[in-house]
């Protein structure tokens, strides 16, 4: 998809503006533009997941975001690329690929999980929620919250940082401030300075999301 | 035009053994071509670091049942191999037990990662964090060797699997942790800390942990000291717990313990630490560690 115009697919300074924009539309927050979770959605029918030589494929069964997906793949791919470019779930972003940045964050069974560490074969049967699903009829409140207290300059790792706060808020919609510390820490931002996401989570929890 | 991806073109084929039979069955058939995986997040990171290469063939042991059943058992406290690390941290009974290995598990990486990681796999890398908190606490591992299972203290586990010797079959099932049990009157003190490059979610420079007891006159005893971090061998610091064992702290102990930690613990430099810094850090980390649990314990009784 809007991938295939840049060099390194999360740089998105090589994307050309009119994509950069629509990439905008589609993924900031997640918003009321985001795809949902469109099975094999034939705009990212010319990204599909083809075995390469030798590789075997397992008919992944699962639900994302709240719908069931089968999906032709390599057992051992990647979620964050099955996301991506099987079902053109690009909310879900690509950064270190590494587990060390949160950026690719979804919530696998309602846990966040990275999805850049998480395999194929790792989700058979699995309810996977990416940022999409969770503006299914409106804004979540935590996006809501981000949005209101400028929890985000570029966006990049706000997607990520929303699932995981949302993940934190449904089990414990009252966190002490270090266990919204230790819920965050492997959400890296380098923006912000991480003060406008602080008081997003402080009025989410307000809010009484969760 | 192609959607551009880093990831290598072919990825690993994966097997989903149903018994520890089987999964040791399929490793002896594939040899150095398929690899146990847990949670596959340290794969992941040596694949990426390229410090390991993709194998063929990935046998994912998720699939084998009752292996990340976490149990009371008999006063004393078993955990699956396959229980991932976020359960861990959790696990009241841990908590009690144990107290350093779930601090060793909560500096592990990330709520996230954690969800993914198995304590199975930390282990069996050989150096995860929670081993040095495993050493103190006299654990045991429960490892499968295509027969039978045997229970292993983590020690001689470790000796094995450092001098290259232990068959690569072997598959690691779960971790035994005995009640600890010290003189009458005492009180357990278990600490573990670590020291990365920043404050939180970063590998370890240093890890170290420690476990004894402590009479109502200050006495210690039972003590155990271990250190690792980064990709360092877990060892026990035996030199440093004979200084302790049956004295009551004072300068003079801490100053010794300092001395023979930075004797005799065994590590290696790196671009950013030297083995001079590390060393100096673990015997400052136990120093001061045992200090604040000397401070805290004053005046207290039994437990
Ligand atoms: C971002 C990030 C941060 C991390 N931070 C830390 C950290 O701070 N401290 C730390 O210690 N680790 C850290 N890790 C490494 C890793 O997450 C942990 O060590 C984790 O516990 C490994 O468990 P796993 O189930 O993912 O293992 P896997 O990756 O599945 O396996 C690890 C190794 O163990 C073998 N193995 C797994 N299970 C068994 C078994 N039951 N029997 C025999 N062999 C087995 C595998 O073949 C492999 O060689 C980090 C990883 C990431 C991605
Ligand atoms: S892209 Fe997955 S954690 Fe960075
Ligand atoms: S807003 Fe730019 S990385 Fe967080």
């Amino acid at each position: 998809m809007l991938d295939k115009y840049a060099a390194n697919p999360g740089d998105r300074d090589n994307l050309p503006e009119s994509a950069r924009d629509a990439e905008e539309n589609r993924c900031a927050l997640g918003g009321a533009e985001a795809m949902q979770g469109m099975p094999n959605n034939p705009d990212c029918a010319d990204a599909s997941l083809p075995a390469e030589p030798g590789e075997t494929l397992i008919t992944l069964s699962c639900r994302i975001n709240g719908q069931p997906v089968t999906a032709e793949v390599p057992p051992s791919r990647r979620l964050l690329t099955v996301l991506r470019e099987e079902f053109g779930l690009t909310g879900t972003k690509r950064s270190c690929e590494l587990g060390r940045c949160g950026a690719c964050m979804v919530l696998i069974d309602g846990r966040p999980v990275n999805s850049c560490l998480t395999m194929a074969y790792q989700c058979e049967g699995a309810g996977i929620t990416t940022i999409e699903g969770l503006s299914g009829g409106g804004l979540h409140p935590v996006q809501q919250a981000f949005l209101e207290e400028g929890g985000f300059q570029c966006g990049y790792c706000t997607p990520g940082m929303v699932i995981s706060v949302v993940a934190l808020l449904s089990e414990n919609p009252k966190p002490a401030p270090e266990e919204v510390e230790e819920a965050l820490s492997g959400n890296l931002c380098r923006c912000t300075g991480y003060g406008g996401i602080m008081r997003a989570v402080n009025k989410a929890i307000e809010k009484g999301v969760g | 035009m192609e959607a551009l991806r880093d990831e290598p073109l072919w990825t690993p084929a994966v097997q989903r053994p149903r018994s520890l039979h089987e999964a040791w069955e399929l490793k002896r058939t594939f040899g150095r071509d398929g690899v146990y995986v847990a949670g596959s997040t340290l794969l992941r990171t040596q694949w990426e670091a390229g410090t390991v290469s993709m194998p063929k063939s990935l046998i994912d042991l998720r699939g084998i049942e009752d292996l990340a059943d976490i149990d009371e058992d008999g006063g004393g406290l078993s955990i699956g191999a396959l229980a991932d690390l976020s359960r861990c941290r959790r696990s009241a009974a841990l908590g009690h037990m144990a107290p350093a290995v779930q601090e060793a598990v909560r500096c592990i990486a990330a709520p996230a990662v954690r969800n993914l990681a198995t304590i199975g796999g930390n282990i069996a890398s050989g150096y995860g964090d929670c081993l040095p908190a495993l050493l103190v606490c006299d654990a045991e591992l429960a490892v499968f060797d295509g027969k039978f299972l045997s229970r292993r203290r983590v020690e001689e586990w470790l000796a094995d699997r450092w001098s290259g010797m232990h068959p690569q079959e072997d598959i690691l099932t779960g971790i035994w942790l005995a009640p600890p049990a010290g003189p009458a009157g005492s009180r357990r003190i278990e600490i573990f800390r670590k020291v990365g490059r920043r404050e939180a979610f970063t590998p370890s420079l240093v890890t170290v942990a420690i476990g004894c007891f402590i009479d109502s006159e200050g006495r210690l005893s039972g003590v155990k000291i271990a250190a690792g971090g980064g990709s360092g061998r877990p060892q026990r610091l035996d030199i440093a717990e004979a200084v302790l064992e049956g004295a009551s702290i004072g300068k003079e102990q801490l100053a010794s313990v300092f001395e023979a930690v930075v004797t005799q613990f065994e590590t290696y430099g790196d671009p950013f630490a030297t083995v001079e810094y590390k060393k100096k850090t673990a015997g400052n980390l136990i120093v001061a560690e045992l200090w604040k649990a000397l401070e805290g314990s004053a005046g207290k009784g039994d437990h």
